[in-house]
C-alpha cells in the first residue's frame, strides 16, 4: 500500500504540539511490526543486529551517528516469540519508551562479558533460526554458544521485506531531508566562484547543515570542480586547489533526519562564461535523469533503467544510476553493472542520478530523491534550475 | 600545521615535525606481512573502513554508514606481495605509490549479485582452502567463500597497530592540532541558547578549512547534571557518557563535556574538555579545584609512564592521586589507544580486568589518550583528554597544554 504524498508536507525540523509532522511513535510501532512480520515470514526466531541502521529500524533508538563502516558487532537483538527489542546501551537516553530497561545491555570491552549478556536474553537460546546482517570468525563461534541449535541465516530478506516499501511517518522524515538538503544545495550554489576551493565549499556544507540542526552528513562528497580541458573523472575527495573560472562545478549535497536520507545534485558554472559544449551537456544531463524518472515505475526492473539509460545514447556512467533510499543508502542498487534483475516497488524511495562528461567541457551531475509511486516517480527534492547555459 | 620536532625518539628515531605518507603506509604494509608471516596466514581481506585506511593508506570521503556498508572499497593483503590490492570505483583516494595493477574496480561484497566478482577476484590472490584473516563477513561471502579457511581479522591488525611509527605520531598529532584549533571558535560561540548542533557547525567548518580529511563522529557536547541520579538512568548506577548530540539548548551554568575528533590521513584526534556555558564565563573555584584534581590524576599517571610500565601500574598510580576512588567511569577506561580507530589497544582500566592489565606493557610507539573522570557528586565533574606517546626514553605530548576556562591558577 504506497502512502500518497498527498497534501504539500509542512517540513521542519521542530516537534509541532499536533504532531503535525512525523509522528514518531507511531513510526517506531510500524516499523517494528513490520520488522516481526517480516521475521514471522522468513521463519526467523531471532535476528542480531550489527549495522547502525537495522539497529535503529529494529529499535527506535537515537545513538551516536559515526562515519563509515565497522566490523559487525551484536549492537541490538530482536526476539520473535517475545516480541522484544534488546539494544547495547549503558543508558537509556535516547532509547524509546517501549524498551525497558533489562532490555538493555551494557557496552562492555571483554567478550566474556558480552556472551553473558547475550546469554541472557529471553528466548535467545531457543532459537531455532538467528538472521544477522553480518558476521565475524569470532562471533559466528560465540553465536553457537548463545543458541547452540540455531542455524545461521540472513536478515537480509526480513529487513528488506520490511524496509523496502515506507510509511507515511517515514515519508514525512525523507521529506524534511529533502528540505535540508535542498537547502545545502542552495547554500553551495551561492558560494561558487572562482578561487573557492572544494575544501572550502565541504567546509560551508558542514556549517550549513550544522545551522538547521543535523551535522552529521550522508556524504561528504558533496563538490567537485570537474576540468574544461582532459579527461573527466568522477571525484569523491574534496580538494585545496582553487575552482577555475569557466569550470562546472558538481553539487551533490544530502541531508539526514532522524536517520532518514534524501539526496540531491545538480552542476553549476564557477565565473561568468560556460566552457564550449556546455549547454549541450547540460542537456544530455537533464535527459538523463527525465530518462530515469520515465523508467522508474512500479512493476519495473533494473534492466529498465539500464535500458532507458542507453536509449538516451549515454555510456554507462561510472556511478550507479540508482539507489534505495531510507535509514541511509539501501537496496536496490542499479548500475556499475549491478542490479538489473532488482525490482522497482511501489512505496520504495530511490536517488537517481545522471552523470554525463565531455572531454574539453567537463562534467555535469543532476540528482534526485523520488517517491515510487503508483503512477511513476514523485519527486521528494526538488529539481533546481542549472546555473548556467550555453 | 607543522609541529615542531622534539627529540623524543620512537625505536631510535624522531617523530617528525610532517610525516612522510608513503614511508609510513610502506611501513604499515610491512607489518602487515610480518603479522602473516606471523601467525601463518596467507593473507587479509579488509571491509572496514578503519581497517582499509590502515592496509592500503586509502583517503575515503565521510560517510553515513548505510552508504559505506554498499560502496565500500575492498582491500586485499596477499601474503609475500609488496602492495595491497584495492578494489575501488574512486581512484582520487588512492595513495600513488601503489602499482597500477594493484588497483581494481569495485567489489560489492554485500550484494547478492555482486559476490561472484569477489569470487574471481579472490581466486586471483588465494587457492582454495587458503587460510585468510577477515574483519567483516556479509552474508553473500558466507554463502559463495566457503572454499577458504576464515579466522578473525583483529588478531592479524591489532598487533600491527598497537605500536605506531614515528609517521603514525606526526599524523595524530597533526589531526589533533586541527581539532584543537577548530574548537577555539567553537567555544567563542558557547553562550545561553546556543544549541549543541551550533556548536558542531562552528567546529566542524573550522576544522575542515583547517585540513581535516574526513569526519568520523558527530561531536558530542554533552550537558552534566550536578548529581549523578540527575543524569540518564544507567545499568550500572554511574555516569551516562557520551551520550548524542540534538539541537538542545545550553543554558547559564551548563557544565558540558566536549569529545569530538576527525581524520587527518587516516588518523583520529580525540579532543576531550569541560566548558561552561555562562555569561559571566568562569568556572566557580569547586569546579576548579575538580579540574586541578583532574590534572594530580593524569600527572600522577604520566610520573610512572614509561617503556616497561604495566597498564595496570597506570591505573593504580591514578586511582592513588585520586584518593583511592577509581577516576573513570564505570564502562570505559583511564585510557585507549588511537590510530586509525579513535579507540584501540592499548586499554586501560577496562572490564578486560586486572590480569588483562597486568600483561599490557607500554612500548615505545604505543599512543594512549588518558581521560580520567573526576566526579563531585552535588557538585558535577571534570573530564578533559591527554594525549601522549609511549617514547624509547618516557612519553611526548601529542596535544595542547590549554584547558579554556580552566586553568592551574583559578
Amino acid at each position: 500500500m504506497t502512502p500518497a504524498l498527498g497534501r504539500e508536507a509542512n517540513v521542519g525540523t521542530m516537534a509541532l504540539e499536533d504532531s503535525a509532522r512525523a509522528d514518531f511513535e507511531r513510526l517506531r510501532r510500524q516499523r517494528r511490526h513490520r520488522l516481526l512480520e517480516a521475521m514471522a515470514v522468513e521463519r526467523l526466531d531471532a535476528l542480531v543486529l550489527g549495522r547502525a541502521a537495522n539497529v535503529r529500524y529494529a529499535s527506535g533508538a537515537r545513538q551516536l551517528w559515526r562515519a563509515g563502516s565497522a566490523p559487525f558487532g551484536p549492537a541490538a537483538v530482536v526476539v520473535l516469540e517475545t516480541r522484544r527489542v534488546h539494544l547495547l546501551s549503558v543508558w537509556d537516553e535516547g532509547v524509546p519508551p517501549e524498551i525497558d530497561h533489562e532490555d538493555l545491555y551494557p557496552l562492555t570491552w571483554n567478550p566474556a562479558h558480552l556472551l553473558a549478556a547475550l546469554k541472557a536474553i529471553p528466548g535467545l537460546g531457543r532459537a531455532r533460526r538467528v538472521g544477522t546482517d553480518g558476521l565475524t570468525p569470532m562471533f559466528a563461534q560465540h553465536l553457537h554458544e548463545i543458541a547452540p541449535s540455531a542455524e545461521l541465516a540472513d536478515a537480509k530478506p526480513a529487513f528488506w521485506g520490511a524496509r523496502r516499501t515506507k510509511t507515511v511517518d517515514e515519508l514525512a522524515c525523507l521529506q524534511t531531508a529533502a528540505a535540508l538538503a535542498e537547502a545545502a544545495l542552495q547554500d553551495l550554489c551561492q558560494r561558487v566562484e572562482p578561487g573557492v576551493s572544494e575544501r572550502e565549499l565541504l567546509a560551508a556544507y558542514y556549517e550549513c547543515i550544522g545551522n538547521l540542526g543535523v551535522p552529521a552528513p550522508p556524504s561528504e562528497s558533496v563538490a567537485f570542480a570537474t576540468p574544461a580541458h582532459g579527461a573527466v573523472d568522477f571525484c569523491l575527495l574534496a580538494r585545496e586547489r582553487a575552482i577555475g573560472d569557466g569550470e562546472l562545478v558538481v553539487l551533490s549535497p544530502g541531508a539526514l533526519y532522524a536517520g532518514y536520507e534524501a539526496d540531491v545534485g545538480t552542476t553549476v558554472l564557477a565565473g561568468a562564461t560556460p566552457p564550449r559544449g556546455a549547454g549541450r551537456l547540460a542537456e544530455r544531463c537533464r535527459r538523463g535523469l527525465d530518462a530515469l524518472l520515465d523508467a522508474c515505475r512500479p512493476g519495473a526492473t533494473g534492466a529498465d533503467l539500464f535500458r532507458s539509460w542507453e536509449q538516451t545514447g549515454e555510456p554507462p556512467p561510472p556511478v550507479v544510476l540508482a539507489h534505495g533510499l531510507g535509514l541511509g543508502v539501501e537496496p536496490p542498487v542499479i548500475g556499475l553493472g549491478r542490479g538489473a534483475s532488482a525490482s522497482v516497488d511501489e512505496g520504495a524511495v530511490l536517488c537517481l542520478q545522471s552523470w554525463v562528461s565531455a572531454e574539453g567541457t567537463g562534467g555535469c551531475l543532476e540528482r534526485a530523491t523520488v517517491l515510487v509511486a503508483a503512477d511513476g516517480a514523485q519527486l521528494l527534492t526538488r529539481r533546481a534550475p542549472f546555473g548556467f547555459s550555453g | 600545521m607543522e609541529e615542531q620536532a622534539t627529540g623524543a625518539t620512537i625505536g631510535g628515531r624522531e617523530i617528525p615535525p610532517s610525516p612522510d605518507l608513503a614511508r609510513m603506509r610502506g611501513e604499515r604494509f610491512a607489518r602487515l606481512q610480518e603479522e602473516l608471516a606471523r601467525q601463518e596466514l596467507d593473507g587479509l581481506v579488509l571491509l572496514s573502513s578503519s581497517a582499509v585506511a590502515y592496509a592500503a593508506g586509502l583517503s575515503m570521503p565521510g560517510e553515513d554508514s548505510g552508504r559505506s556498508g554498499i560502496f565500500r572499497p575492498v582491500v586485499v593483503v596477499a601474503k609475500g606481495e609488496s602492495a595491497p590490492h584495492v578494489y575501488t570505483a574512486a581512484r582520487d583516494g588512492l595513495p600513488p605509490e601503489w602499482p597500477p595493477d594493484h588497483v581494481h574496480g569495485p567489489l560489492f561484497p554485500d550484494l547478492d549479485d555482486g559476490v561472484d566478482d569477489m569470487l574471481m577476484a579472490l581466486a586471483d590472490h588465494f587457492p582454495t582452502a587458503s587460510r585468510l584473516a577477515v574483519d567483516h563477513q556479509t552474508h553473500p561471502m558466507l554463502r559463495a567463500l566457503g572454499m577458504y579457511d576464515w579466522c578473525d581479522g583483529r588478531a592479524a591488525l591489532a598487533p600491527a597497530k598497537l605500536r605506531k611509527t614515528p609517521d603514525e605520531l606526526a599524523c595524530i598529532r597533526t589531526a589533533q592540532r586541527i581539532s584543537e584549533l577548530a574548537m577555539v571558535g567553537a567555544r567563542e560561540a558557547l553562550r545561553p541558547g546556543v544549541r549543541q548542533s551550533d556548536l558542531s557547525a562552528r567546529f566542524l567548518r573550522r576544522a575542515f578549512e583547517l585540513g581535516a580529511s574526513a569526519g568520523c563522529i558527530d561531536p558530542i557536547w554533552q550537558v552534566m547534571p550536578a548529581w549523578r541520579e540527575q543524569g540518564p538512568w544507567t545499568s550500572h548506577g554511574d555516569l551516562a557518557y557520551p551520550t548524542a548530540t540534538t539541537d538542545r539548548m545550553l543554558r547559564e551554568g551548563d557544565v558540558v563535556w566536549v569529545d569530538a575528533g576527525i581524520l587527518w590521513e587516516g588518523y583520529a584526534s580525540d579532543y576531550g574538555r569541560t566548558w561552561v556555558t555562562s555569561a559571566r564565563n568562569a568556572p566557580s573555584s569547586r569546579q576548579h579545584e575538580q579540574f586541578r584534581r583532574w590534572r594530580h590524576v593524569v600527572d600522577a599517571a604520566l610520573r610512572v609512564l614509561r617503556p616497561g610500565v604495566s597498564a595496570a601500574a597506570l591505573g593504580r598510580a591514578a586511582t592513588e592521586a585520586n584518593d583511592g576512588v577509581r577516576p573513570w567511569i564505570e564502562h570505559f577506561y583511564l585510557a585507549h589507544g588511537v590510530g586509525t580507530d579513535s579507540a584501540e589497544m592499548p586499554l586501560v582500566g577496562t572490564d578486560l580486568g586486572p590480569e588483562f592489565d597486568e600483561s599490557q606493557v607500554m612500548q615505545p610507539g604505543m599512543v594512549l589518550v588518558l581521560e580520567p573522570v573526576i566526579w563531585d557528586d552535588g557538585a558535577g565533574g571534570y573530564r578533559a583528554e591527554d594525549i601522549v606517546a609511549v617514547t624509547d626514553t618516557g612519553w611526548e605530548p601529542l596535544s595542547g597544554s590549554t584547558y579554556d576556562p580552566f586553568g592551574l591558577e583559578p
